[in-house]
């Protein structure tokens, strides 16, 4: 497994990539719960099939922003077959990066005035 | 990981599902299938629960493009991966890595090269347009055993006006003409065609423009169509020679185009004309004359005719003129029209050859794959400590198997890569070695389909070895990491898979040597035979005088005598001589002793109804012939300057036509006359044979006619007591000072023509004997190789037995032994295919059985030598080994 800790190597990021990053951001999450918050919260706009969000997790993984989480909720609670995923150090660097990114993006579209009309964030 | 459903409860979607899972690759299903089926179950519940049946078919619709996008990133990543972990490993191994890329370049670029010919020749469309409508008529007398009479004029007319198949039907002849107009009088080979020659084949024209009806009216203005290697030989590609002029048969003849580079059959020409201007074939009598016979016929079959039902039709015509003239048609002759493929009849002559050679070099490319494949598992062994970790690791059985047969593409692809330049070095030999055996060698390149080719070959080689040693490593690859070794089972299989690859090697080796030898001591015999004359200091030239300046025989007869006296008289000259043919003649070797021959009548001897009558080659030669080409007297007399045909007509026959005729009798004073022929001429002599059509071809029965009595001469012969090309300019010049008209073209000794005429099996057995040695060379590697890794594996053993008091020369036997019995088993294997192949050989060899007991032992002599020296330095090595270094191993 390499771990690459140049972050910038990670930017920018595909959407999907992002967004599952965004949706572990505030605790560990299992697939179905991910893709379930990303369309919750993009208003399904970013809608993540199997294939996609594993194909994402797989790669976030062996790039060592995210890791398999050793806690499991109580069995019975808990589908044998989920694993949970968690963001690492590392990921959330990556991820705020890629905030940022976008952040001065947008403050550079604002300043040019290519919104209609200003927003609230 | 354990399946929490069991197969028969699954539904209908989690099976499509499944299914769609499997386009990924293992490890990643492995880590995440399960899971994947999870979300996939719990969306769906979703969606039923809302009961939306359009978000169905949403949910499928992203399923199905996600797990297909997925796919291919997740696939390039692994290979990345196994490529550059492939790269490190052979980085770390550039013995065994230059030792695989080279057999497998070799195997591969041996194959790339033939098959490049073959493609050419043998696969490729004829560059004509729907070139496998043209057909080939040929007229046949088959009772005589003659191939190809010709068509009259009279037949050209039938046939294209009887048939109901044929789009069109041209006729071809070929002619010798001498051209004047640019330098020295030079002789061309004119093909003389009909005017829709070229639009039949769909030729158009690099320049200026083809033939037209016009043209072909008896009293047309002259005009001459260039090939286009005369073009570029003659005029150095001149843009602007579409309208200049050339004298030829008296004539003033204008270039009216320039054909493109196209193969043509029968024959090679330099120009072409139309029928009007062969004053041969435009003059009234042979047109009046249905038994007239000298043109070739090419036709096109129309659009949803099958060369069958042409057939079919051209026989039918064939059988209806038989019974209309039967004059012309004797019923002991057996004349009947056969039509064949064009594309057949110019690559019939290479077929067996070239498949020959492909198959050659097939069995190198298999020889390098078990090579390599052996040595890919004699390293896999090495590597199982490494393989073994790595499946520890995670990386599961289908993982290692398929960075096996990565490695092993990777290393295929490069020997392909180098093998594209062997292949294309190699090319050119090739090319010139085919033009001997078909007109479509100038096809001959490298193209997408020799890219393609390797490619292929590059890819299942790499499946073929690398699956090989997969397979045999695989039992392994679990066991290593216990044991430290080779488990003892898995191991000796090991040794079994790699017993087997060496037998095949040795048993494809065989085979590929045997053909060798068998081809080596053909050409062998063929350059020792003997021809019956004797080529050194022999110049042989060939030289023409105008037709249509000296009109008749008796013309031609001085200006003949006047040559060969100024031709004695060059200094170092001993004696010459004029003929219409000499001893292997490229073009004679090439038309064969039929177009030479016709029927003729013995004095006395009645024909039976139905028979048919003998046929003989005739030669006109002038009476000096037999000197200077040092042909034996047998019986009788040799020809003499009286033998002008003024008094006496006389004819010299050979051997064969004396052992043919009259086997029993003095043919000595006997008579004979030619089917059409008014008189009959006395035999006054017997010479001997003569192998003038092919030096594998016995001598047919020939008759010698004195050149008073026939058609103008085509070669000039001087035997000369000084090396005869030192003459050769001086010979030219003194038959330019009786006629500077006359043209002397294609200079070369006799010996050279001897040599040219065993070209073709020389290249053949040349290419067998590298491609044999290339195998031994492999085998023997190979059984070096695994002698040496016996010896290694039984290293204690050995010291053991060493211990116990064995002689290091009972060791040395042992090893030595095992070698050996591999060696004969695979030489009997190859020895059963060698001998079931036999039938392939046969065709091509000459004097020499295809079950030649000589080459099988020695063969088997040269296998078993290098086998045993190839296993001698391992051998050594167990002999010396010290049983205290050995036993301490332990």
């Amino acid at each position: 497994m390499t771990r690459n800790k140049d972050v910038e190597s990670f930017l920018p990021m595909t959407p999907a990539m992002f967004h599952v990053l965004i949706a572990l951001a505030d605790g560990e999450k299992h697939g179905y719960a991910i893709l379930k918050e990303v369309a919750r919260r993009t208003e399904d706009k970013v809608r993540l099939s199997a294939g996609t969000l594993y194909g994402n997790l797989a790669r976030l993984e062996s790039a060592g922003l995210i890791v398999e989480s050793d806690e499991r909720p109580a069995i019975g609670l808990d589908d044998e077959r989920r694993r949970y995923y968690r963001l690492t150090d590392f990921g959330r660097e990556v991820a705020i990066a890629e905030a940022e990114r976008m952040d001065a993006a947008l403050s550079q579209a604002r300043a040019k005035k290519l919104f209609r009309k200003p927003r609230l964030a | 990981m354990a399946r929490t459903t069991s197969t028969s409860d699954i539904s209908l979607s989690q099976k499509v599902f499944r299914g769609l899972l499997s386009v990924l690759p293992s490890d990643f299903r492995a880590n995440f299938g399960h899971e994947m089926e999870g979300v996939f179950a719990q969306q769906k519940r979703e969606i039923e629960e809302r009961g939306a049946p359009l978000d169905f078919l949403r949910l499928w619709w992203e399923t199905f493009m996600g797990i297909f996008h997925t796919a291919p990133r997740e696939h390039w990543d692994i290979l990345k991966q196994d490529c550059a972990y492939a790269l490190r490993a052979m980085r770390k191994n550039v013995g065994f890595t230059a030792i695989a890329v080279l057999t497998l370049a070799l195997g591969i670029g041996a194959n790339t090269a033939i098959f490049s010919v073959v493609h050419a020749v043998l696969l490729r469309p004829l560059p004509y347009s729907d070139g496998q409508q043209l057909v080939f008529l040929r007229q046949q007398a088959q009772r005589e055993g003659i191939d190809d009479i010709g068509f009259s004029v009279h037949e050209i007319q039938d046939y294209r006006e009887q048939n109901r198949t044929l789009s069109g039907l041209v006729e071809y002849h070929n002619m010798s003409f001498i051209l004047f107009g640019h330098g020295d009088p030079d002789r061309v080979r004119a093909a003389v065609v009909s005017a829709n020659y070229f639009d039949l084949f769909g030729v158009k024209p690099l320049l200026g423009r083809t033939f037209l009806p016009d043209d072909d009216t008896l009293g047309a203005p002259p005009v001459l169509i260039l090939s286009y290697d005369y073009w570029k030989t003659n005029f150095g590609s001149d843009p602007d020679i579409v309208g200049k002029t050339f004298e030829l048969n008296d004539k003033i003849h204008t270039v009216v185009g320039v054909l493109p580079p196209v193969p043509q059959y029968p024959v090679e020409s330099d120009v072409f004309m139309p029928t009007s201007a062969c004053p041969f074939r435009s003059a009234k009598t042979f047109i009046a004359n249905r038994d007239s016979r000298m043109m070739e016929a090419f036709a096109r079959v129309k659009p949803g005719v099958s060369i069958a039902q042409a057939r079919a039709d051209l026989a039918t015509i064939s059988d209806r003129l038989g019974s209309e003239y039967p004059k012309s048609y004797p019923e002991q002759m057996g004349y009947a029209a056969v039509t064949s493929p064009l594309r057949e009849a110019l690559t019939h002559d290479a077929r067996p050859t070239l498949l020959m050679l492909l198959a050659a070099a097939a069995f190198v490319l298999l020889i390098a794959c078990a090579n390599v494949a052996n040595l890919t598992l004699a390293r896999t062994s090495r590597r199982e400590r490494e393989l073994a970790v790595r499946t520890a690791l995670g990386a599961g059985r289908g993982r290692l198997l398929r960075q096996l047969l990565t490695e092993s593409l990777i290393l295929a692809l490069m020997g392909g890569l180098l093998a594209l330049v062997f292949a294309s070095n190699s090319l050119q030999l090739l090319a010139d070695f085919a033009a001997r055996l078909t007109p479509r060698a100038h096809e001959i390149r490298m193209d997408t389909g020799a890219l393609v080719f390797t490619l292929v070959a590059a890819l299942g080689t790499s499946v073929l070895f690398g699956t090989l040693a997969a397979l045999f490593s695989r039992a392994n690859l679990t066991s290593g990491l216990k044991e430290g070794s080779c488990g003892a089972g898995s191991g000796r299989r090991k040794n079994r898979a790699r017993g087997a690859l060496i037998l095949s090697q040795i048993a494809f080796s065989f085979i590929l040597l045997i053909g060798a030898g068998l081809m080596l001591r053909s050409l062998q015999k063929l350059l020792t035979v003997d021809a019956g004359f004797s080529a050194q200091h022999v110049l042989a030239m060939r030289t023409t005088f105008s037709f249509s300046k000296y009109a008749s025989g008796d013309q031609l007869t001085v200006v003949g005598e006047k040559v060969l006296h100024r031709v004695e008289a060059v200094p170092g000259v001993l004696s010459a001589s004029l003929s219409s043919v000499y001893p292997l003649q490229k073009e004679a070797i090439v038309a064969g002793s039929n177009a030479f021959s016709g029927p003729f009548r013995i004095e006395g001897r009645e024909l039976s109804p139905g028979e048919a009558p003998p046929v003989t080659s005739e030669i006109v030669v002038s009476p000096g012939y037999f000197q200077t080409l040092g042909i034996p007297l047998r019986a009788g007399r040799l020809l003499s300057d009286a033998d002008d045909g003024k008094h006496q007509i006389v004819v010299l026959i050979n051997e064969a036509a004396k052992r043919q005729f009259w086997p029993h009798e003095d043919p000595v004073g006997k008579r004979v006359k030619g089917e059409n022929d008014a008189k009959w001429a006395t035999i006054v002599g017997v010479v001997g044979d003569v192998r003038d059509f092919g030096l594998e071809r016995p001598a047919p029965p020939e008759f010698y006619v004195p050149q008073g009595e026939a058609a103008s001469p085509n070669a000039l012969l001087v035997r000369t007591a000084v090396d005869a090309s030192s003459v050769a300019l001086a010979v030219a010049s003194a038959v330019h000072e009786v006629d500077s008209q006359a043209a002397v073209t294609y200079t070369l000794t006799l010996e050279q023509a001897r040599s040219d005429s065993t070209a073709a099996p020389r290249v053949i057995a040349s290419l067998l004997g590298i491609f044999g040695a290339l195998a031994l060379l492999i085998a023997a590697a190979g059984i070096g190789g695994i002698m040496a890794l016996t010896v290694s594996q039984r290293f204690k053993e050995i010291g053991v037995r060493i211990a116990l008091g064995a002689q290091p020369s009972a060791i040395l036997r042992m090893i030595l032994g095992q070698s050996l019995i591999l060696t004969v088993l695979g030489v009997a294997i190859g020895a059963i295919g060698a001998l079931a192949m036999t039938g392939l050989f046969k065709s091509l060899l000459f004097q020499v059985p295809p079950t030649d007991p000589v080459t099988f032992i020695v063969v088997a002599l040269v296998l078993l030598a290098s086998a045993l020296l190839a296993s001698f330095l391992p051998a050594r090595r167990a002999a010396s080994i010290n049983p205290i270094v050995a036993l301490r191993n332990e």
